[in-house]
Formats: C-alpha cells, structure tokens, sequence
C-alpha cells in the first residue's frame, strides 16, 4: 500500500514536473508546478513529515505560485513569444552528466544515516521544540532576511521619479 | 518499506529535470521556476534523510525537517527579490529572454 501509494506520487511529481519545464504557455506551467508541490507535500506525508507537508502547500503552492502567477500576468507576453524547451545538445549532455553522477554517489551513505526507515516525529512540536531551541539564533536570522527581502522588494518597485 | 535510495533517485530525477529548465529555457521566470523546482528536489532529499538518521537517546532529531524550514522560507525571499528584478528588467528593456540582456557582455 505504501510502495504503491509512493510510486504513483513519484510518478506524478516527475510528470507534472515535466509539463512545468517544457510547457510553452508560462501560465500552465505555473499550474503544472502548483499540481507538482501538491504531489511533493503528499510525498512529505508518506515520510511523516506533517508540517512540512503543509508549509509546503501554505508556503510553496500558495504563496509563492500566486507571486509567480501575478508577475505572469503583469508581464502578459504575446502568444508569439511563447516557447518551449530549447533542445540544446550540450544541455543534454551536462543534465546526463550531472544524473549519472549523482545516481552513483547515491551508493554511498555516510556514518549518521541508517538502511532502515525510522519513526519520524514530523508533528508541529516536535518541530517547533527543535526551532525555538537549538535552532533558535537561525530561526531569527531568517526572520530579518524576509524582512530584508520585503524592504528590497518595496525599494526596487518604487518608480524612479518617486526617488 | 520504501528504501532510502528510491528516495534521493526521485529527488535526483527531479533536480535534474529543473537544471535541464535552467539551462534550456529563455523565460527568465521560467527560470526562476526551474530553480524553485531544483531546491524542492533538495527538500525532499533533506526530509528522506531525516527519516533515515539514526536516533540519538531512542528519538530521531527533526533536523532535516527544520533544515528544509529554513530552505522554504529563503527560498521565499529569494523569489520575491527575483520577481521584482524580472518585473524592472521587463519595464526597462521590454523583454524577458535572458538571451536579450547581455548588456554587461563585450
């Protein structure tokens, strides 16, 4: 039930992905990518990862392919601008490179990480017990970064005879 | 049971199919999606890992969960920064393939 259950949310992710990157209409690429995270965030609940899996559908599917899909739209590009992949070899051949490579370095595991699947407490307290203790000087520091990107994103749109 | 490996191949699929987005698109939002994609494929990975740490004092520790925490919400900022940067490029120069901005090329 669970192989089964991962294999056809795999497959989804890979496949909507898929559309994402080679759709020419950037707007159905915006909403192949939303259907790609929805996939992702039940991959995430497989790995019982719970908040995490619902971060990603807040954060990822909502708020950010809503930013995505309003730039999308602002822009609001002619149907002859539109186009798909571009086909070159050597991004062929560096995509393989980079696939081939990583495939092997997946034989190998380091010293912290076990064959066996473990039980993961992936629920909000556990989380958050980790966040606002250990992590607590990070979670503080990401916290003035967004407020670095919100002052950036204000100071960069205004127009320039408002300066 | 799945296996950590099936995991980081699925992970690995996935950047892969975003750095082919990178490399073979023009869109510069198509762009900034592709990068979105690859850093989703590394959160996967980072929550597969977790659950295969091995537990410290009989719990496993949330790291990788908190990690991926954080990855979300950098991964926020950036995208708004870079929209806006899309959106100045597209007033100025009236275009928004990256091959057209090359004013920094000699």
């Amino acid at each position: 039930m669970e192989a089964l259950l991962f294999w056809s949310a795999a497959t989804a992710m890979v496949v909507f992905t898929l559309l994402t990157v080679s759709s020419r209409n950037p707007v159905y690429s915006a909403i192949w990518m939303i259907l790609s995270f929805a996939a992702t965030a039940g991959l995430f609940v497989l790995l019982d990862a719970y908040l995490i899996a619902a971060v990603e559908v807040l954060v990822y599917a909502g708020a950010i392919m809503v930013l995505f899909l309003f730039v999308i739209m602002l822009i609001n590009l002619r149907a002859e601008e539109h186009e798909g992949l571009r086909l070159n070899p050597l991004a062929i051949l560096a995509a393989a490179t980079f696939l081939a490579l990583v495939t092997r370095a997946l034989q190998d595991r380091g010293p912290a990480v076990g064959s066996e699947p473990n039980a993961l407490e992936g629920s909000p307290g556990v989380v958050a017990d980790a966040l606002f203790s250990r992590y607590a000087v990070a979670f503080e520091t990401v916290s003035v970064l967004l407020l670095a990107a919100n002052l950036g994103t204000v100071v960069l749109s205004r127009r320039s005879h408002d300066r | 049971m799945i296996s950590l490996q099936s995991w980081l191949g699925l992970s690995a699929v996935v950047f892969t199919l975003g750095l082919c987005g990178v490399m073979m698109r023009r869109n510069v939002i198509l762009v900034l999606m592709s990068i979105e994609i690859m850093l989703n494929a590394a959160n996967l990975a980072l929550v597969a890992f977790n659950k295969h740490l091995v537990p410290v004092a009989g719990a496993v520790p949330p790291d990788g969960q908190v990690l991926v925490f954080f990855t979300i919400a950098v991964a926020a900022a950036e995208v708004a920064v870079a929209l806006v940067i899309a959106l100045l490029l597209f007033r100025r120069l009236d275009t928004v393939n990256v091959d057209d901005v090359a004013n920094l090329r000699w």
